[in-house]
C-alpha cells in the first residue's frame, strides 16, 4: 500500500470517528467539537490527494473549508448559548420539541 | 523516513481523536481536539502544504479552541456536569455501523487505482496564491461574504432579549 492511500484512509478514519462522536456525545458543545473533527478529516484527504496529484486546487478547497468551519463555530456556539439562556438546555436529549 | 513520520503523526492523531470523542469532561475533550489539530498541522507540513499548516495553526488552534473554552466558561458547571459522557445505546449501534462503512471504503481505496499525477509544485505558497487569485477569485470573494453573514448572525443570536 502506497503512502497516499494510507493518508486517504487516515483522513476517512478521522471523518468517521467524528461522525461517531456526533452520534454518541451527550453535550451540545462536544457535538460541535466532533463536527470540527469531521471537517479536519476532509481537509486531510483534500491536501493528501492534492499533494499526490501535484496541483494546488485541493489546498484552496481546504482553505474554504477552514473559512466555513470558522463561520460554523461562530453561528453554532451562538445558537447553543442562546438556547441555553432561553430554555436552559445543555444536553442533546433535552431538545425534543420543535416549538414550545 | 516518510513512513516513520506518518506513523508517528497518525498514531498521535488517532489517539487524540479517540480521546476527544470518548473522554467524559468537555474541557478535556477540547484539549484532545487541540492536540489532534496540532497533529494534523504536522501532517500538512509533511505533505508539503506549508500555507494550510500555518492557517490550521492560526485558525483552529488559536481562534476556534479559545472560542470554545470561552463559551464553556459562560455555562454553569453543574449544568455541564449533568450532560457529560456518551450515550451507551447509541455507541452499541453506532460503532458497528461506522466500522462497516470504514471497511467498505477501505476495500474500495485499497483495491482501486489512483489517478496519474499531472505535475509538480515548486513553491507551494506562490502557487496557492496565484491559483487562488486567478481561477478561484469569485469563490474567494464569496467566502468573505460568508464570514460577514456569520458575524452578523452571531451578533444577532448572542444579544440579550429586552
Amino acid at each position: 500500500m502506497s503512502l497516499e492511500k494510507a493518508y486517504i484512509l487516515l483522513g476517512i478514519l478521522v471523518f468517521l470517528l467524528g461522525l461517531l462522536g456526533v452520534m454518541i456525545r451527550k453535550n451540545l458543545i462536544t457535538i460541535l467539537v466532533s463536527t470540527e473533527i469531521m471537517l479536519n478529516g476532509v481537509n486531510l484527504v483534500l491536501v493528501a490527494v492534492d499533494s499526490y496529484l501535484g496541483r494546488v486546487d485541493g489546498q484552496i478547497f481546504a482553505l474554504f473549508v477552514l473559512t466555513v468551519a470558522a463561520a460554523e463555530v461562530a453561528v453554532g456556539l451562538g445558537l447553543i448559548v442562546s438556547l441555553f439562556r432561553l430554555k436552559g438546555y445543555e444536553g442533546s436529549s433535552e431538545i425534543v420539541h420543535l416549538r414550545d | 523516513m516518510e513512513w516513520v513520520i506518518f506513523s508517528f503523526l497518525s498514531l498521535w492523531l488517532l489517539v487524540s481523536v479517540v480521546g476527544a470523542i470518548f473522554v467524559r469532561n468537555p474541557v478535556h475533550s477540547i484539549l484532545f481536539f487541540l492536540s489532534s489539530v496540532l497533529a494534523i498541522a504536522g501532517l500538512f507540513l509533511s505533505l508539503g502544504a506549508e500555507l494550510i499548516a500555518g492557517l490550521q495553526l492560526i485558525i483552529y488552534a488559536v481562534a476556534i479552541v479559545v472560542f470554545y473554552v470561552l463559551v464553556i466558561t459562560t455555562i454553569p458547571w453543574e449544568k455541564v456536569k449533568r450532560f457529560e459522557g456518551i450515550y451507551k445505546r447509541e455507541l452499541i449501534f453506532g460503532l458497528p455501523a461506522v466500522s462497516i462503512i470504514f471497511g467498505l471504503i477501505a476495500y474500495l481505496i485499497i483495491r482501486g487505482n489512483l489517478a496519474e499525477p499531472v505535475g509538480t509544485v515548486g513553491d507551494n505558497v506562490r502557487e496557492v496564491g496565484r491559483t487562488l487569485f486567478t481561477s478561484y477569485l469569485f469563490p474567494f470573494e464569496v467566502a468573505s461574504v460568508i464570514l460577514l453573514v456569520a458575524m452578523i448572525g452571531a451578533i444577532l443570536l448572542g444579544r440579550k432579549e429586552e
